[in-house]
């Protein structure tokens, strides 16, 4: 993508526009904003719900109290929602790919990723992202983590954001291959994250524990970050969120590379 | 049934069966969150018992789970919504046939795809994990025919759903907000036994309890013989309750159709 600083400030200048036009575009439909936006929050209480009923019930999952799982709940409603804000134009992949649309990005001047992940932004994340800022501060307090872990949680939670946004990338890119125009890799994602990581790994199979680490490093982006900082892993494990951060941005990227050699429009 | 209401429902079959990774796709998500399920519970349950739920009973009540969610979650949302979205109403307004009754047979029709796919998913889910058998073959009766309820409540608030596409732009979020009530009050992320009590008595207020819990606890023997017939008395009631509402705001909100262009 972008090799040289002048490209690389291009290609920042073309995406700090893209989606400031976007965001300026929801003035114009406030009604809309307002259904997403909520409807955004709507999961979310469930989620928070449904975590209070269950210690109503129980004292710990696996060793996690309701404060340390709120916060790991609260951890991925805002690294994985935060990704409708930056990057939520991927989701469009497939559709820009059975259209014929892809044939527009790739014609004009700017790298065609920056191109499609700006070109939209999912509104329901300012109704998910304050529900899971809620939720970790409830938790934050409830569990008596000390506020100076304040600027290490904004990091891990950039790098689980990174981490999201790549895996997100690479899923909508199978679309290149397998044309279609719903993003089922992408979904299938969202679901199993939805479904598993909203609990410690550890009450898994050692396998679904495996893959999941090293297959398909979802743990980087919410349970490894989590035992960080709630204190389970020791600090040295912080270098792993970035390194993992670096390494699925990389491969995304290549992803996405790839796909567009392979991308030959659609027929007329 | 008239003619024109099984053509509907055998279009929207074989449209539905044409799709084939979306159909194998939605029942691979469901067999996700089963297991997910059963690992979670197995590991809170160990040999007790919570709710008044042991581990054979859980497993029998998240088996229950993902047959009805797939059930539910089958039929087609955003082709109602995208008629109204797209104006192709204003056209269904012209035609000789009844809106709503039209959408019910072609969401029924849809549903019915993916009745195979449940009962072999169910099967082999229940062989994997030996459940809790029913509490007597007359629980197990009532427990089928209080499954074929589903049908026509999964129409009623899907339709109520897309129906407030005539005051917004888009169908995702309202779809999202209804999954979530679903998923929540179905007593599908957790039994409505475990809420407190006055959140127990919000749940069984609604229509969405009787996804999940209602065929649950006639299976496992919750409720005695009497306690079942009311709960299915319950369902006929709101299928029939949904359908009126939904004719009652139909008629106010048809009047805001925007037909564009000339």
């Amino acid at each position: 993508m972008a090799a040289n600083p002048a490209s690389a400030r291009h290609a920042a200048g073309v995406y700090r526009r893209s989606i400031g036009a976007y965001l300026r575009s929801i003035a114009e439909y406030p009604a809309d904003f307002w259904v997403m936006a909520i409807s955004g929050t709507f999961w979310q209480i469930v989620l928070f719900a449904f975590l209070s009923i269950l210690f109503d019930n129980v004292n710990a999952i696996a060793g996690w109290g309701y404060h340390e799982m709120l916060i790991l709940a609260g951890f991925l409603a805002t690294s994985w929602g935060s990704t409708a804000l930056f990057w939520d134009g991927i989701w469009d992949t497939g559709k820009l790919i059975i259209e014929g649309d892809m044939d527009y990005r790739i014609t004009r001047p700017a790298p065609v990723l920056i191109q499609v992940a700006s070109k939209h932004v999912g509104m329901q994340v300012f109704g998910d992202v304050t529900i899971g800022v809620l939720m970790m501060t409830v938790g934050w307090i409830g569990a008596g983590i000390s506020a100076a872990a304040i600027p290490l949680a904004l990091f891990l939670l950039l790098c689980a954001a990174v981490i999201q946004a790549s895996l997100l990338t690479i899923a909508n890119a199978a679309n290149f291959w397998m044309k279609g125009r719903t993003p089922v890799v992408a979904f299938m994602l969202a679901e199993l994250q939805n479904e598993s990581m909203r609990f410690p790994l550890t009450i898994f199979p050692a396998a679904v524990r495996l893959i999941f680490t090293f297959g398909l490093p979802l743990a980087f982006a919410s349970f490894i970050p989590v035992q960080i900082i709630t204190g389970k892993l020791d600090l040295w494990w912080l270098a792993a969120p970035p390194i993992a951060a670096a390494a699925t941005a990389l491969l995304a990227v290549l992803a996405y590379r790839a796909g567009l050699k392979a991308y030959d429009s659609a027929g007329h | 049934m008239a003619s024109v209401d099984l053509a509907f429902a055998t279009i929207a079959f074989k449209r539905k069966i044409a799709y084939k990774t979306t159909w194998l796709f939605s029942v691979l998500f469901g067999g996700w969150a089963l297991l997910a399920g059963l690992a979670v519970w197995n590991h809170l349950l160990g040999d007790g018992e919570i709710g008044g739920y042991d581990w054979d009973a859980m497993k029998a009540y998240l088996i229950i789970g993902f047959l009805t969610s797939t059930l539910a979650w089958a039929g087609s949302d955003w082709e109602m919504a995208n008629r109204i979205l797209d104006g192709l109403v204003s056209i269904d307004l012209t035609k000789p046939v009844d809106f709503q009754r039209a959408r019910a047979a072609e969401y029924i029709g849809g549903m019915t795809a993916s009745v195979p796919a449940a009962i072999v998913g169910t099967v082999i889910a229940a062989l994997a994990f030996r459940p809790a058998g029913p509490a007597s073959p007359l629980a197990a009766a009532l427990t089928l025919l209080s499954l074929l309820f589903i049908f026509p409540l999964a129409f009623g608030i899907s339709y109520l759903a897309t129906l407030c596409c005539f005051v917004t732009q888009r169908f995702l979020g309202i779809q999202w907000a209804k999954d979530s009530m679903v998923a929540f009050f179905s007593g599908l992320m957790v039994p409505i036994a475990l809420m407190p009590v006055w959140l127990q008595g919000i749940a069984w207020a609604m229509p969405f309890v009787h996804f999940t819990t209602t065929p649950a606890s006639i299976y496992l023997g919750r409720v005695d013989t009497a306690g079942a017939l009311g709960l299915i008395a319950a369902e006929a009631a709101w299928a029939a309750g949904l359908w009126i509402i939904g004719r009652l705001i139909w008629r106010q909100l048809v009047k805001k159709v925007t037909i564009h262009g000339g």
